[in-house]
């Protein structure tokens, strides 16, 4: 029974690898099979999901110190399969290429985030977060060969500039383990020629997690692509990131001064420039690109203050980030693509537009939903630690955030619903029990995490204790 | 007078009696039922289906019920009161986020009790107010009745992430009321208030932080947080955010600028709600947040509010005078209550207070009042020009005679409430801010004449031929108007308000002040032989 924490792990695997071999070798014809894989996955996380809260509460160390389970592996992981889940259940499948590849990728992504929560050295943290953007490679270019071409470009140039940083890291320290790096940098100088590798590997970080600095290249490929697979990589590929940025940064609290000031920048960047550029754009899946960017902003400033307290509550609001920005480009479908499709969606489909409107509200950071209790305990750390001018910034990028969200809840909810002739080829997700179910779900967890705030929040910052911080 | 009303506020408190009316109604919850049972309705009635607007009606009436339920509640409430007793009352207090110390903690002392009825009150009002709305009735009374949640949840919370969380949340159903069923400029005006309102919440989490730190970083919840001893400097700067904060709401001069479009392009039900309660809060926070808990930072700038108080009146009483259209006129003298309210906070003298806790009530009853009647008669006469419009009162008066009462209540004239608060208010503030008293009374004598001016040329000048034709005011619409005014009227007649026979908490009772001020010595000097 030693292993039994690692049974999600395997059921995800194995769901995936059956999802591939569905695909390949069950012809896509059989309508019957495609319209029940969804549900069938979302099961299979589901249930992988309470054996993680079962099994999960065991801390332990597996595989020499390859792999770790404490707290902030089982917060990650339930968190990452529970979006999973939920988007899965949610997403308007006609819109989907290839649902059984579409399903898998997306269960390999969250493969990719449980590594990288469980990775007890460096190799583990990169390899998860690698596993986790091929899958987001995979799914983009399902429909748009070229876009994942170009993400797989970019992941690469980032991928190489992770493995540069960590390298250095591993030969200052002479371990791999992140805990021994830890050990090792006690008492270390924060030299320049440290701060430099880390200051890469910590930029390879910011664009997976599709900071808003990053945006800039990856953000165009989104509209374009499929609604689960930007709910992928801006939701769950962005999640493996930031958990990475967690451990790593926690494995080098030392010698903080080397990466807190960039971390800081960074993050007043993406706060500030996330909300800015979502009250710029019209797009509804680019809006919400940009409202993610601006609330990983949130989680990295939490980071930023490299104590408990702080990364405890950047790891609460990575679990209401994950969720919502997971299912939220899945919940809206094809209308994502323009403004215009939403209208009416709050008469046409009143589940799906509760949904989108909580999960928009709640990136950015609107009472009383997830967001919000996030990011007010980011910024009861930024306060407590003097970072009055960084909470300053987060506020005014979330008033930029919540006006953002505000403008495309008056197209869902206030105009009247259009010819679907004029919603030029995006039309309305189709309604199932399925994906009703699933966004109740969804505005469930969204408005409860608030009222769960105490045990969520607890479960974060023993995680970050786990961590070895004080 | 002065003697009288100095003797009212020097009185040595009773000690507290059982109140003849206690026991009457007995809940633990009484708090959160009057914040949740809003919220809940407002997730029915969304969730409720409406094919075709069959069940309109039906959905107005459980939003009207709901009110008048929350009404009885607070009611009961405040007459079961003990104005005299040392402690906050109705209290809850359910551990939350026990890691940054947030708690869900509820309760209300004097000047929320008092704000509650108000919220009550109007909450009924703005129901009464909206039932013309005919587009999306289920979308707009569920907005509604979330707004009205949000405003009692800011008034009874009595920790600061409650009431942050509250305070901000308002923002979102205001502004979304405002895009969906406002005027032609509804665009603007619900931006505007989102970006002022979102600006001052951001304010206020500073503040919030601030108090936060200096108090040790352990709890947010008021009793800790806010009977923490904090430097002077760091008063002056928690003190100076609260007041921006508070500037944004309330709106005082130059935060200001979401309330011309607001009050003029917002629906009418929305404006009873904004200017009668939620704009309240604003002056609450000074009162709770600065004057109550940091002193010295009240001391230090209290001439900055009296300035910014003196600068609102004069302001409002200009821009409405020069103002071409109604609505705009309304809007502008709906800044006044404001401005009275704030001088009275910042006079920080017993008299004064009492003054601006009254006025609390009073200047939401007026501004509600004034803006909502100049909306309702541009409406009626199917224009919002002030040079179009001209003799009308003949062809509608009801409006007329109510246009007349909102105007003597905006005034502050004998025998309508706003007259007990602004005498006290100027009264207790000439000795302390004797510039700033002048200058508010100045600018209320400006408004005298803005009205004067905008009342005689609209109502009683020569009838213009060229006008649109014009209609008396609905029965609905005098119901909403009559209440507001009724209000305005009955506390002024019978200041001890609505109380059950033996109670004793009339509204502007200073014992109602107790235990906000209890730890500020100068003002809370008259009292401190009071009850147990």
């Amino acid at each position: 029974m030693k292993y039994a924490t690692f049974v999600p792990e395997a059921m995800v695997v194995a769901g995936a690898v059956a999802l591939v071999l569905i695909g390949r070798f069950r012809p896509a014809q059989r309508r019957r099979l495609r319209a029940r894989l969804p549900a069938g996955a979302a099961v299979v996380l589901l249930v992988a999901f309470g054996v993680e809260l079962y099994a999960g509460a065991n801390v332990g160390s597996y595989f020499g110190g390859g792999l770790v389970q404490d707290r902030l592996a089982l917060f990650a992981k339930a968190a990452g399969l529970l979006a999973a889940a939920v988007a899965i259940a949610v997403a308007d499948w006609p819109s989907e290429e290839s649902p059984a590849l579409a399903l898998a990728m997306t269960l390999l992504a969250v493969f990719g985030l449980m590594v990288t929560a469980s990775a007890g050295d460096v190799v583990g943290v990169w390899a998860g977060l690698e596993l986790a953007g091929a899958a987001g490679v995979g799914m983009l270019a399902v429909r748009r060969p070229d876009l994942g071409l170009r993400l797989l470009v970019l992941g690469g140039a980032a991928s190489a500039m992770t493995l540069l940083g960590l390298a250095y890291v591993y030969a200052t320290a002479g371990t791999a383990d992140l805990l021994g790096i830890r050990q090792v940098l006690i008492g270390a100088a924060p030299t320049l020629p440290l701060a430099l590798p880390v200051l890469l590997l910590l930029g390879a970080l910011a664009f997976r997690a599709a900071l808003t600095p990053a945006q800039v290249a990856a953000g165009p490929m989104l509209p374009p692509a499929s609604p689960l697979s930007s709910g992928l990589v801006v939701g769950l590929v962005a999640a493996a990131a930031l958990v990475a940025t967690v451990k790593v940064a926690a494995a080098l609290s030392p010698v903080s001064g080397v990466y807190s000031p960039y971390l800081e920048v960074v993050a007043a960047l993406a706060m500030v420039g996330g909300g800015a550029a979502a009250l710029g754009v019209r797009t509804p899946r680019a809006r919400i690109a940009f409202l993610a960017a601006g609330q990983a902003g949130w989680v990295l400033a939490g980071v930023a203050t490299h104590y408990r307290g702080g990364i405890g509550s950047a790891v609460f609001l990575l679990g209401s980030f994950a969720i919502a920005a997971m299912a939220g480009p899945a919940v809206m479908g094809a209308t994502g693509l323009a403004e215009a499709a939403l209208a009416g969606m709050g008469t046409l489909r009143p589940h799906r537009a509760a949904a989108l409107a909580l999960a928009l509200l709640s990136l950015a950071g609107a009472p009383p939903l997830a967001g919000f209790f996030g990011e007010f305990a980011v910024g009861s750390a930024l306060a407590q630690s003097g970072h009055f001018e960084l909470l300053a910034l987060g506020l005014l990028g979330t008033t930029f955030s919540v006006i953002a969200a505000l403008g495309t809840l008056r197209v869902m909810f206030l105009q009247n619903p259009v010819d679907e002739a004029r919603r030029g080829g995006a039309a309305l997700p189709v309604w199932t029990r399925l994906s009703a179910a699933a966004a109740i779900a969804l505005c469930v967890v969204i408005a409860g995490y608030g009222l769960l705030a105490n045990p969520i929040l607890s479960l974060a910052t023993q995680g970050a204790e786990g961590l070895g911080l004080r | 007078m002065l003697d009288r009303l100095a003797g009212i506020v020097t009185a040595v408190s009773p000690t507290p009696l059982p109140v003849p009316g206690a026991g009457i109604f007995q809940s633990s919850y009484l708090l959160s039922i009057s914040i949740w049972v809003p919220v809940l309705v407002a997730v029915g009635i969304a969730l409720m289906p409406n094919p075709r607007g069959r069940y309109d009606t039906i959905i107005k009436q459980i939003a009207f019920f709901t009110n008048l339920g929350l009404m009885f509640i607070m009611f009961i409430a405040y007459n079961q009161f003990q104005a005299f007793l040392p402690n906050v009352q109705y209290e809850e207090k359910v551990t939350w986020l026990p890691s940054i110390g947030a708690v869900y903690h509820l309760g209300v002392d004097g000047p929320g009790i008092l704000l509650l009825v108000l919220s009550g009150v109007i909450g009924i009002i703005s129901v009464l107010a909206s039932i013309g709305i005919r587009e999306r009735v289920r979308s707009y009374f569920a907005l509604l009745l979330l707004a009205q949640a949000c405003i009692t949840g800011a008034i009874a919370a009595h920790d600061l992430f409650v009431l942050v969380l509250f305070w901000s949340a308002a923002t979102v159903p205001i502004a979304l009321l405002v895009l969906g069923w406002g005027g032609p400029r509804r665009e603007a005006a619900a931006w505007r208030l989102a970006a002022y309102w979102g600006a001052g919440s951001l304010v206020l989490v500073l503040a919030v932080m601030g108090i936060y730190v200096a108090s040790g970083a352990s709890s947010f919840d008021m009793d800790v947080a806010l009977k923490s001893a904090v430097g002077p400097r760091a008063q002056v700067i928690v003190g100076a955010a609260v007041i921006i904060a508070a500037a944004t709401r309330l709106p005082l001069f130059p935060f200001h600028g979401w309330a011309r479009d607001l009050y003029s392009e917002a629906p009418i039900g929305v404006i009873v709600l904004v200017g009668g309660s939620a704009t309240r809060l604003g002056a609450y926070l000074v009162l709770r947040l600065l004057v109550a808990a940091e002193p010295d930072g009240a001391r230090l700038l209290s001439p900055l509010i009296a300035a910014l108080a003196a600068v609102t009146v004069v302001y409002a009483a200009v821009a409405a005078m020069r103002a071409a259209d109604l609505r705009h006129a309304g809007a502008y003298l709906a800044l006044v209550p404001g401005g009275v309210t704030a001088l009275g906070l910042a006079a920080l003298t017993p008299l004064s207070i009492t003054g601006s806790v009254l006025a609390l009530f009073t200047g939401g009853m007026a501004s509600a009042l004034i803006a909502s009647i100049f909306a309702t008669v541009s409406d009626r006469a199917q224009t919002r020009s002030v040079a179009l419009l001209r003799g009308i009162a003949p062809r509608m008066p009801k409006l007329a005679w109510l246009t007349v009462l909102a105007a003597l209540g905006l005034l502050g004239v004998p025998m309508m409430a706003s007259f007990t608060a602004d005498l006290m208010t100027f009264f207790g503030a000439f000795k302390t801010q004797p510039v700033g008293a002048f200058a508010v009374a100045a600018g209320l004598a400006l408004t005298a004449v803005a009205l004067a001016v905008v009342i005689q040329r609209v109502m009683f000048g020569e009838p213009n031929p060229e006008a649109p034709a014009v209609s008396d005011a609905s029965l609905g619409e005098t119901w909403y108007l009559a209440l507001l005014a009724g209000a305005l009227l009955w506390v002024g007649l019978v200041p001890g308000g609505p109380k059950l026979p033996g109670t004793d908490t009339p509204l502007f009772d200073p014992g109602l002040l107790n235990v906000m001020v209890a730890d500020v010595p100068e003002i809370a000097a008259p009292y401190t032989g009071a009850g147990p």
